[in-house]
């Protein structure tokens, strides 16, 4: 009898134990998913700011005597096609096929981006101005913030992806409603930011 | 059940749980052990410059000593006035396969300049061969250090002394540019970070504090298990991984960093986004 229990006893503990280890790992992940969509927050974050650049940065450029205007309905339309590629900023997709396509509008706008900054210096009286420098400076920044936030999203969702297939979680982590996430595609773009900026240098030398 | 099988059945369930509780512990000794081997390899396969312990770290022998030390003890003072970390790293060159503002970066978050709640460090990069400037401004002063303002520091501040041939004078007005454009943002406790710690040069660094922990139920139970302390030998070998880089030997000073005036820099924890300006002279 004494046996018995003490049997039952150990079964109960070891019963528990794993009701605690499963506790544990399922607050493990939740913790990597909330990094994960943290970081999602502020990747969105850095992109609106880029796109919240560019309107004044059409204008300035606008204002530059007959400045190439296909360049500027470009900006212009790829800002329009990001604005309609809504996804849930709070919260990272899980859906690869929306991911993609926000990561081409983003693309899009970068690539037009860079043309006009490529096109402008062929524009001395516009560099001139301090107003394009100043702004060309917070595109430089804000190409800057994005390259970082986004390595550091796929970090997150590197971490969280492992988890969720790791061993002990990959039984029930399918079952708890863990996704795993997409990644922004590891282009050179995304180690360091695209090259945007004039070469002050070689113009002042 | 006669006593003589009862016996012989508690003993083996004695036996048993020892075995079950024997293979637990080892369970947990090896995924710590897996879990430790990662985390010493996620911090060295990507080999940044050691934080720093002052404000002002030449690496690069750009500044003379007595300026680097007035510098030293402005900066020092700003960070008791205004609790903002600002610190100024100049490096012979930029390591051959880093990109710039990925490298600065990394290195900043690493060093974790300012406050953990603020976020209110800059740091000023200068790669003395490369010729290149690099502003890091830590999230929580990017509303006062913008880009623009960055931008500014570097094409009117820096760029003209340091072709002039003028480097102390470039990074001395680079500094009251940014002391300038930081000051009120935040109230300062009167004392510094590294004051605070106690001790000079002593870094919070709570990358440390987790391998502690994580060291210490490790060490336990692998005394338990009598299979020796491998754990210190990990942890040298990661350090010896940075004696090897270009950052002046694996001394906590560096190779002819400045002395501190005032207890010298502890980083609080800072991070940093990428905000900040680049520039070349």
């Amino acid at each position: 009898m004494k046996t018995f229990l003490i049997a039952l006893a150990a079964v109960g503990f070891l019963a528990l134990l794993a009701v605690l280890y499963v506790v544990g790992i399922y607050n493990g992940l939740v913790n990597a998913q909330q990094g994960v969509d943290a970081q999602w927050a502020q990747v969105q974050n850095v992109y609106q700011r880029r796109a919240d650049l560019i309107p004044n940065l059409v204008n300035t450029v606008a204002g530059a005597a007959n400045f190439e205007k296909s360049t500027l309905t470009e900006i212009t339309e790829a800002r329009a096609s990001v604005g309609k590629v809504t996804l849930d900023a709070s919260k990272a997709p899980t859906d690869a096929a929306q991911f993609a396509e926000f990561e081409q509008a983003q693309g899009r706008l970068s690539s037009a981006l860079s043309r006009l900054l490529v096109v402008s210096e062929r524009y001395p009286d516009l560099k001139a101005t301090g107003n394009f420098a100043t702004l060309q400076s917070q595109l430089e920044g804000s190409e800057n913030r994005i390259a970082v936030e986004r390595g550091r999203f796929n970090d997150a969702a590197l971490t969280y992806n492992a988890a969720i297939k790791r061993v002990p979680a990959v039984f029930f982590a399918a079952v708890f409603g863990f996704k795993e996430k997409p990644y922004f595609a590891a282009t050179a773009s995304a180690q360091t930011p695209p090259e945007v900026k004039f070469d002050f240098s070689k113009a002042a030398k | 059940m006669n006593p003589a099988a009862r016996q012989f059945s508690r003993v083996d369930l004695r036996r048993w749980l020892a075995t079950a509780a024997r293979l637990g512990l080892f369970g947990l000794a090896v995924s710590a052990l897996v879990v430790g081997i990662a985390t010493g390899l996620s911090a060295a396969d990507a080999p940044l410059p050691p934080a720093p312990h002052a404000y002002v770290n030449d690496y690069a022998g750009m500044i003379p000593a007595e300026r680097a030390r007035a510098l030293e003890t402005r900066l020092a003072q700003f960070e008791r006035d205004s609790s903002n970390q600002l610190v100024v790293a100049i490096y012979p060159r930029l390591p051959a396969d880093a990109a710039l503002e990925d490298f600065t970066v990394r290195t900043a978050q690493a060093w974790g300049v300012g406050g953990k709640q603020r976020d209110n460090g800059a740091v000023l990069f200068v790669f003395v061969a490369d010729r290149t400037l690099r502003i890091e401004v830590g999230y929580g002063l990017e509303g006062r250090l913008t880009d623009a303002i960055c931008h500014a520091i570097i094409e009117n501040e820096l760029k003209p002394r340091l072709r002039a041939g003028r480097p102390a004078a470039a990074i001395e007005a680079a500094v009251n540019a940014l002391i300038a454009a930081t000051t009120g943002e935040y109230q300062g406790t009167g004392r510094t970070r590294a004051e605070n710690n106690g001790r000079t040069g002593k870094r919070a660094n709570s990358d440390l504090m987790f391998l502690f922990w994580l060291g210490l139920p490790l060490l336990f139970i692998l005394l338990r298990f009598r299979r020796g302390y491998t754990y210190g030998n990990q942890n040298s070998r990661r350090r010896s991984r940075y004696d090897d880089l270009p950052w002046g030997g694996g001394g906590p000073w560096g190779g002819g960093g400045s002395s501190g005036g005032g207890g010298g820099f502890s980083g609080g924890g800072g991070s940093f986004g990428g905000g900040g300006a680049s520039g070349k002279w």
